[in-house]
């Protein structure tokens, strides 16, 4: 039986399942999101106001028997921080068992009468709209303890904490972990802000009683589950014991730092003295040193890979889950500050408000910078959180992202595209990663531009391998080979083994196909995933957005960054080179 | 005459330095030493190296061992990453490298998340 989709109007506090539109039933995940986000979201809405809307979808596999690190939920609409289109993703438990329930998306919109909050229960009987004044002001910790004490079967809590409530612009989306830490997030462009506009304080699936997976064609999914599956036991990225389950994400600290790639200060050094002090290495110590939190851990059920860690106190009690590399940079070297537990705090802190830790960092190192504070502020930082959490005018300033601080405190390095703030890799030194930058349709965004190998991607022998040449294909089949990903609901980081080897590449792409039923093999991913890129680059034209939003910040054009003293000058023509396709029919 | 180069070991390698898993020490090596000299006081198997810095500039990547024959300077930094540790391609496409690790990786293909060398 055919996934459906099931509509929630808050207006009208209507929940209606659907059966799934023809145009709509071959997407998942990301694909799915901006699919329905292209049809039914005004490009040019007011992302808070009432024609927006939030899509929520799990992947294509998610949910299906043993399938490999298979839980991620897609989570769309227009971002009140990027005003493009958006598609956050998270892990946790949300996405096994949206498709356990037979659930191919959420669409909820509309906007409450009255100023209602509510909190959404779903099971196998229904939906039911129950008031959420208990749950009003509070951190998402408190929520998921709450949530978990009234629902017994251990649901999927998807919520907002006080920065979704005020419909902040860096307001992330929580999903719980198997824990229930609220520590998985949604977190890139604001998503948070649009459940918040829909007088939404949390959502809880509880799939107990059913399970509607279906697997089309069993042998197939089952042989390309064992060749992905080896895929990701075997490569060096993700296998057991491998620097990422022993070290996390975080384990590239200390390599970006020996690059001279680490944003630091705001974004005006490539390396930061401090940087092993929170790197995985440190992170791994402290936790053997302490006796408390774990590394190798993992965010949502199934997950072979595991590189999600739980950081402990002095006494061996939790501070926050996780760290991940991302957080420790924005949180860390890009203010100066070299204290894990402060940026474990501070990341209990994003956990709980609902913020997301790239923005907010970069945020308090915009604050710094503007002279608020001095680098290196670790208490200072911390209590800015708090500002945030009781709403004061400085909170909402800090809590609607990098650009909104930057205007108050009069900072003209700005390190955004699109309005998104970088993430933890300087597109000066690491040229690259510039280009998905640039020309993302998310904003600056790092996962949007995952490898692929040119003899997988059929683009092997065309590109000039290591020079500017083919930079503009290589940063469009790498585009659209992520998209297709994140339409799977496997972890992005699958992408590392099958991006490298082609019978893991083949075998993932079989698993979509048996369970789907849809004809298609590795040979297809490109195409869809330029697919699902076309139809979020024509929604952002309709937004507003051309070829002049496709660009790094002016100052990262002549100011030289350390150690390497370089700056950004790859031309415009070669930018625009990426997505020129569109309308000039090539490619 | 002798040359002093602070060498940053990640990882296993960091028991050699005294760490369990980062370890920072000053080595004193003669003149006109190259990596291979390094790796030989530091009693370092090449085969257990993943991603090697001389001064920020990448110098290896694990499985291509393009570095042994690289100078090395009085002050300068290298950094050595034990087997393991992971750097995925796009997170690195475009960094400085030496000319031999360029050339290795040409040969080879470069883009990639890991490596093997042709036989």
């Amino acid at each position: 039986m055919a996934r459906k989709i099931l509509r929630i109007n808050m207006t009208e506090l209507k929940a209606t399942y659907e059966e799934m539109p023809e145009k709509w039933a071959r997407w998942g995940g990301r694909g799915m999101t901006s699919a329905i986000t292209f049809d039914e979201v005004d490009p040019t809405c007011h992302p808070l106001g009432p024609n927006n809307k939030l899509v929520i979808a799990p992947g294509w596999v998610s949910g299906s028997p043993a399938a490999p690190s298979s839980g991620r939920t897609s989570f769309g609409g227009k971002s009140p921080l990027t005003g493009t289109i958006k598609e956050a993703n998270s892990g946790g438990l949300s996405s096994q068992k949206l498709a356990k329930m037979g659930i191919g998306a959420i669409i909820l919109e509309g906007t409450p009468k009255n100023g209602d909050w509510h909190m959404i229960y779903i099971n196998k009987d229904g939906v039911d709209f129950l008031p959420a004044n208990d749950l009003m002001g509070k951190g998402m910790h408190e929520v998921d303890k709450i949530l978990w004490e009234r629902f017994p079967n251990k649901p999927a809590v998807i919520g907002i904490g006080q920065a979704g409530e005020m419909k902040l612009s860096n307001a992330g989306i929580s999903v719980n972990d198997p824990e229930n830490n609220p520590g998985r997030y949604a977190g890139r462009g604001g998503m948070g802000a649009v459940l918040g506009a829909r007088g939404v304080k949390a959502i809880v699936v509880d799939d107990k009683g059913v399970n509607a997976i279906e697997i089309v064609d069993e042998e197939l999914f089952k042989a390309g589950r064992r060749k992905l599956t080896d895929s990701i036991q075997a490569h060096d990225l993700t296998k057991r014991d491998g620097a990422l389950n022993s070290y996390g994400t975080d384990v590239l600290m200390n390599i970006i730092n020996e690059a001279g790639g680490l944003p630091t200060r705001n974004f005006s050094a490539g390396q930061f003295e401090g940087a092993a002090k929170i790197s995985g290495e440190m992170i791994a110590e402290m936790v053997e040193k302490r006796g408390g939190g774990m590394t190798g851990h993992a965010c949502h059920p199934g997950c072979i890979i595991q590189c999600s860690n739980i950081y402990p106190d002095e006494d061996g009690s939790i501070i926050a889950s996780p760290i991940e590399y991302e957080t420790a940079f924005a949180l860390g070297a890009n203010c100066g500050i070299d204290d894990l537990d402060y940026v474990a705090k501070m990341t209990y802190e994003c956990n709980d408000i609902g913020l997301d830790t790239i923005e907010s960092g970069n945020t308090v190192a915009i604050a710094m910078e503007g002279g608020l504070l001095e680098f290196g502020d670790k208490v200072g930082a911390l209590k800015l959180f708090d500002e945030v959490r009781q709403g004061t005018p400085m909170g909402r300033i800090f809590g609607q992202g990098v650009e909104a601080t930057a205007k108050a405190f009069g900072v003209h390095r700005v390190p955004t595209v699109k309005g998104q703030s970088m993430p933890a890799y300087e597109p000066r030194a690491i040229k690259g990663i510039g280009f998905t930058y640039a020309t993302s349709t998310m904003g600056a965004d790092h996962t949007s531009g995952y490898t692929i190998a040119p003899e997988i991607a059929g683009v092997g022998g065309k590109v000039d391998q290591l020079t500017d040449k083919g930079k503009a294909d290589l940063s469009l089949t790498f585009q659209a080979a992520t998209a297709f990903i994140d339409s799977t609901g496997y972890c992005l980081f699958i992408a590392f083994p099958i991006l490298d080897i082609p019978e893991g590449w083949a075998g993932m792409a079989e698993t979509v196909a048996g369970v789907t039923g849809m004809k298609i093999t590795g040979e297809d991913v490109i195409p869809l995933g330029k697919e699902i890129l076309k139809m979020e680059r024509l929604f952002n034209e309709r937004a507003g957005f051309n070829e002049q939003d496709d660009r790094l910040p002016e100052f990262m054009r002549y100011e030289v960054l350390p150690p390497h003293n370089v700056v950004w000058d790859t031309s415009d023509e070669e930018l625009d080179k990426v997505y020129a396709w569109v309308h000039d029919g090539s490619n | 005459m002798t040359i002093t180069i602070e060498v940053a070991l990640y990882g296993r390698l960091a028991q050699l330095g005294g760490g369990k898993h980062i370890a920072t020490i000053n080595i004193e090596l003669p003149r006109n030493s190259r990596m291979k000299d390094l790796f030989e006081q530091l009693k370092v198997n090449p085969t257990e190296t993943s991603y090697i810095f001389i001064n920020a500039v990448l110098s290896d990547v694990p499985g291509l061992n393009a570095s042994q024959e690289e100078e090395l300077h009085d002050g300068d930094h290298v950094g050595i990453f034990s087997l393991g540790y992971m750097w995925p391609y796009q997170y690195r496409h475009g960094m400085p490298m030496t000319k031999s690790l360029e050339k290795a990786m040409n040969e080879f293909g470069a883009i990639h998340h890991t490596y093997k060398k042709k036989a």
